[in-house]
């Protein structure tokens, strides 16, 4: 498929080290609607929407926030904390859109399985199917995060 | 009849796109705008090429707006006032500004071309801030992730700023980051050594800044910088002070201790800070010094959830609920809080239930 200036754009502020750290894209080569597709079909076969995930990772955020730092217990099999920083994400993606550094870790008690995702993750996967390039530092594996809090 | 239609779409939408471009570049190559004269607070004028974005224009005559995203007008951060040469307001500034902020020419620097003459207005406290260049003179080891970094001033050779403050640190293109960016930080330092700045920084992981910080910045290494920013500062009354703090939080409150010292302030103070670990507590030495060099001031560590083997008998539990249990007249204090924007509005809920006035409750919320 041939990409619009739009997408060109985007690539290229995704691809750079100007918003995060290694960019979004981390060393995969693939274009941002591959990653996007590629990622909805994956979750698709777990039985999710992008929307559903992004609601319980907001949930969880939400409740490990009242832990001001320590972990919380979010159910039986869960626990989450905070961690935050000075400054702000910005949602590389055209539109308004900043995030507090919220950093939010979770594992489950009896695995030790751990995650960790951003504000704006939980925002780029809910508004934009986003979960970011393989070998990114915040790349959240689909399987791997409705695994722990599907 | 479907593939005309398509070839249509397609060609119009090329043709579209050509021009477009076409107008980018040949804005770029011949649109010659001259010299433009921008007026600050009537008070002081540029004269500059025009063509450029305003904030670009003013960080290249080293006047410094904050700003979050670089420049590409997805923070909203760097607002000023442009109150002639600005033009209609653009579709990309709308989204930051409400109505009183439009309504008072309120725009985002980073959206205004400069194409003619501008009238601005600028903070005072923004026209304060100088570009640094530093040296990293020490590294110490707080915690396991908390650093503190000593940089002396090269040019130019002093500072001044007041206790609270805070400075841009530039990261230059390293391994990690193709572009330069800057990241704020607090100064923790000793403000009588106007030759050097300290800043306490916590390692966020994936960031930009601090992972060149932990992982490139070595002593001896030069750095740039620019501030002093923000208005965080110790009032000059007598009511009793209570600093709140966590994690890198300290660095401001540690600034504010050495300048109560240095000033002979004899106001009650308490600092309640707040870890979670009793491995994450730091310059608890100097902390007690403070205790005694101070006239009235109480050094509180509060950890939320201590090691067995550590044997804590402090106070245990969030940071709120030991100020809720162990803060007298709460109504007489002003409060001075510095962490992370979750800290913050606990800590806020706890004072105003204790009866601190909302207007005597300073924070420097980490955003």
């Amino acid at each position: 498929m041939k990409e619009s200036p739009q997408d060109k754009k985007l690539d290229e502020i995704l691809r750079s080290s100007r918003l995060v750290a290694g960019g979004f894209m981390g060393c995969d080569t693939r274009s941002v609607s591959e990653i996007v597709d590629a990622d909805e079909v994956k979750l698709s076969k777990l039985g999710f929407t992008r929307k559903q995930v992004a609601e319980r990772m907001r949930q969880i955020t939400n409740i490990a926030k009242a832990g001001l730092g320590t972990w919380v217990r979010i159910d039986e099999s869960l626990e989450a904390k905070i961690d935050e920083a000075r400054g702000l994400l910005v949602c590389p993606w055209p539109h308004p859109g900043t995030f507090l550094k919220r950093i939010t870790s979770i594992r489950q008690t009896e695995t030790g399985a751990s995650i960790q995702w951003s504000d704006l993750n939980i925002h780029l996967i809910g508004e934009h199917g986003f979960f970011e390039g393989r070998g990114s530092n915040f790349r959240i594996e689909p399987a791997e995060l409705v695994a722990i809090i599907g | 009849m479907l593939a005309a239609v398509l070839i249509a779409v397609v060609v119009v939408s090329s043709i579209g796109a050509g021009l477009a471009a076409l107008l980018v570049v040949a804005e770029h190559f011949f649109a010659n705008y001259g010299p433009c004269s921008i007026t600050i607070n009537d008070e002081r004028r540029l004269t500059v090429n025009g063509g450029g974005k305003l904030l670009s224009v003013l960080t290249a005559e080293k006047i410094f707006i904050p700003s979050a995203c670089g420049g590409r007008g997805t923070c909203g951060l760097c607002k000023l006032k442009v109150l002639e040469g600005a033009g209609p307001l653009l579709p990309t500034e709308e989204p930051y500004l409400d109505k009183d902020q439009r309504e008072s020419n309120v725009r985002l620097g980073c959206q205004v071309k400069v194409r003619n003459d501008l009238k601005i207005e600028i903070p005072q406290e923004l026209l304060a801030v100088r570009e640094y260049i530093c040296k990293c003179a020490e590294i110490i080891d707080l915690t396991h992730d908390m650093k503190q970094f000593r940089l002396e001033l090269v040019e130019p050779q002093t500072i001044d700023y007041v206790p609270g403050q805070y400075i841009q640190l530039l990261t230059p293109v390293y391994e990690k980051s193709s572009e330069e960016v800057y990241r704020a930080y607090s100064i923790s330092s000793d403000p009588a050594d106007k030759s050097a700045i300290e800043l306490i920084i916590r390692l966020v992981p994936g960031g930009i800044c601090t992972t060149y910080c932990f992982e490139y910045l070595k002593v001896g290494d030069q750095v740039k910088m620019n501030g002093p920013y923000g208005e965080f500062r110790l009032s000059e009354t007598d009511a009793p002070a209570v600093f709140i703090a966590g994690g890198s939080g300290m660095a401001p409150i540690k600034c504010m201790l050495h300048h109560m010292k240095n000033t002979g302030n004899k106001r009650k103070a308490t600092y309640y800070f707040g870890a979670n670990k009793v491995k994450e507590l730091c310059l608890g030495e100097l902390m007690r010094q403070f205790e005694s060099e101070l006239a009235d001031f109480r050094f509180i560590p509060v950890i939320a959830a201590p090691e067995q083997d550590q044997n804590w008998d402090g106070e245990k539990g969030p940071v709120t609920e030991a100020v809720q249990r162990t803060l007298d007249n709460a109504g007489q204090c002003e409060a001075y809080l510095c962490g992370s924007p979750g800290m913050i509005d606990a800590s806020l809920d706890v004072l105003k239930k204790l009866g601190v006035g909302e207007d005597k409750i300073f924070y420097d919320k980490f955003e």
